[in-house]
């Protein structure tokens, strides 16, 4: 039997004794230990893990029976289908967290039919696989115990149900909360956050008011907990409950930045249409393993690399688009787009232990190709950044680039030159041009119908000389 | 009236039958449930299921009106036919 060392154990599978994730030879995999057998042999004997693939609940794997691990704690080791791109729960919009929710309570219901139950409930569990969200952790499940509570109900509220309703009750950056409190938003703290009017609902009294009250006058406390169980009547009815509790939170995308850009902009018909044609003869022509739309906006160009089968995160900083985009994806079973929030001025962080258990946005990179329309002049004129820094950054995320450049005199920069006039003498398309050479090779350009504006297309200069 | 709702005097008899519900803890859970967070379960739960089997048992008597009727709609138009 072929042995092989673990190599490269991901940082962020510490958490649960019952296994982790590693790499080999740039390849995925995950090991079962030993303490988890009988778990593991009840998911795949119950008919759980068949009737969670069949309902696209779950990631699907590959038992690897050549391969045995140097370690004696391996029961077996498993390849776990790939997932195109990691994200986070922070960078999620208000649905994508809501349809996160339900999953994993779709999950448990399920897991209760077969005598199973989940035995965490986090949020990064969760992943974005071809539009729909899905566990990613195979070793979530324990065999259900009769008159046991639901263990992960406190982390279900935490990374979930609070969130949400700060979401939707407070503000919509609220989600942001996530990235400080990386095990969930603390009940005391969502507490204090959420506005009374929440409380009329009896859910969230009981599941966010009455349970932080519970926490903070147990905290101390030793019980001897040995007396009386929980019937799965009642098990069954805290997960209707929480279901339901989930589906009322809402929240609708209005009066944002971008929300209503395309109706804004100067753009005509005809220099739209021949946006449009020159990105997707630009992809046509590079044909990228994948893409990343920065600044994606609602994601209409997202969705010509889509029609042509290119993988593609659609980021924007602002939720109420990257909602009505990832609503959009939804209701058009749209499998190669993934919405992201995120501001590309300030990109998710290395995060958690070491600061390696969630990726930095570069980490996940790069992307073989970047889409970059309308969004040089906000990074240039906005937010100050020379030409010389934005080609550099460009150069590390990406293969190729496809870069809009707009002109001074633009109706959309003068309105962000309203006040600063004087200060961007270096914003023309020469010095644009002559910085990012530097970097790229420019293979082609065209100026839009209709319009001062024009589209590159660039490849990546190795050497940066 | 938070202090009506929240006062100790409202809150201990949930606190009493809450120390009577409680369940062990499992040894062999890597998560932590909290002792808290599984009293509060337990209380909410215990109303949930007495909920939910209504609603279940709403289901399923209309679901048994609808099976009547629409049994009797369509006997009412095989007759017409």
């Amino acid at each position: 039997m072929k042995k092989a060392k673990i190599n490269n154990k991901l940082p962020s599978s510490f958490r649960d004794p019952s296994g982790f994730l590693f790499y080999r030879n740039n390849l995925l995999y995950r090991q079962i230990n030993i303490r988890y057998k009988d778990n593991y042999n009840l998911l795949m004997k119950s008919g759980l893990y068949d009737a969670l693939i069949k309902d696209k609940l779950l990631i699907a794997h590959k038992e690897i029976s050549e391969q045995k691990v140097e370690n004696k704690n391996a029961y077996k080791i498993i390849k776990p289908e790939l997932i195109n791109f990691i994200s986070y729960p922070y960078e999620w919009c208000f649905s994508q967290l809501k349809n996160a929710a339900l999953t994993t309570l779709a999950i448990q219901k399920k897991s209760l039919e077969f005598g199973m139950s989940l035995k965490d409930a986090s949020a990064y569990n969760i992943q974005f696989n071809k539009g729909k969200p899905l566990l990613i952790d195979t070793l979530s499940f324990e065999k259900y115990q009769e008159g046991k509570p639901w263990i992960a109900y406190k982390q279900f509220c935490e990374h979930f149900l609070v969130p949400l309703a700060l979401m939707s009750y407070n503000h919509i950056q609220l989600n942001k909360l996530l990235q400080i409190y990386l095990d969930g938003i603390p009940l005391d703290l969502a507490n204090s956050l959420l506005p009374a009017k929440a409380y009329c609902k009896l859910s969230l009294l009981s599941h966010i008011k009455f349970h932080s009250k519970s926490q903070k006058h147990f905290s101390d406390k030793k019980i001897n907990m040995d007396k009386h169980k929980m019937s799965r009547l009642a098990i069954k009815g805290l997960i209707d409950n929480l279901e339901t509790s989930i589906k009322n939170l809402k929240w609708q995308p209005s009066g944002t930045e971008w929300a209503n850009y395309y109706k804004e902009t100067n753009y005509s018909e005809v220099s739209m249409q021949n946006k449009k044609q020159i990105v997707g003869e630009f992809l046509e022509k590079i044909k990228p393993k994948n893409l990343w739309d920065l600044g994606a906006n609602t994601g209409i160009f997202s969705q010509i690399a889509s029609d042509k089968g290119i993988p593609t995160i659609s980021f924007d900083i602002d939720p109420a688009v990257v909602e009505k985009n990832y609503l959009k994806c939804v209701k058009t079973d749209e499998k190669n787009i993934l919405p992201l929030i995120i501001d590309i001025t300030n990109p998710s962080p290395a995060i958690g232990w070491e600061n390696q258990e969630r990726l930095s946005l570069l980490e996940r990179g790069p992307a073989d190709a970047v889409l970059a329309l309308a969004l040089l002049h906000h990074l240039a004129i906005s937010n100050n950044l020379p030409f010389d820094k934005i080609a550099y950054f460009f150069n590390k995320i990406c293969n190729y680039l496809i870069i809009e450049f707009i002109p001074k005199d633009d109706s959309q920069i003068q309105k962000l030159l309203l006040n600063r006039e004087g200060i961007f003498p270096n914003y023309t398309k020469q010095d644009f041009e002559h910085t990012f050479s530097k970097y790229f090779i420019i293979e082609k350009s065209f100026e839009i119908k209709d319009s001062k504006r024009s589209i590159y297309l660039m490849q990546k200069k190795n050497d940066n000389s | 009236m938070k202090n009506i709702i929240y006062s100790n005097q409202y809150i201990r008899p949930f606190v009493a039958i809450a120390l009577l519900l409680v369940w062990p803890h499992n040894a062999d859970a890597y998560l932590d449930p909290g002792t808290g967070s599984y009293v509060i379960q337990l209380i909410i739960a215990g109303f949930l299921g007495g909920i939910f089997a209504l609603k279940i048992f709403w289901k399923q008597i209309n679901l048994f009106f609808i099976k009547i009727f629409s049994r009797n709609h369509s006997n009412e138009k095989s007759k017409n036919q």
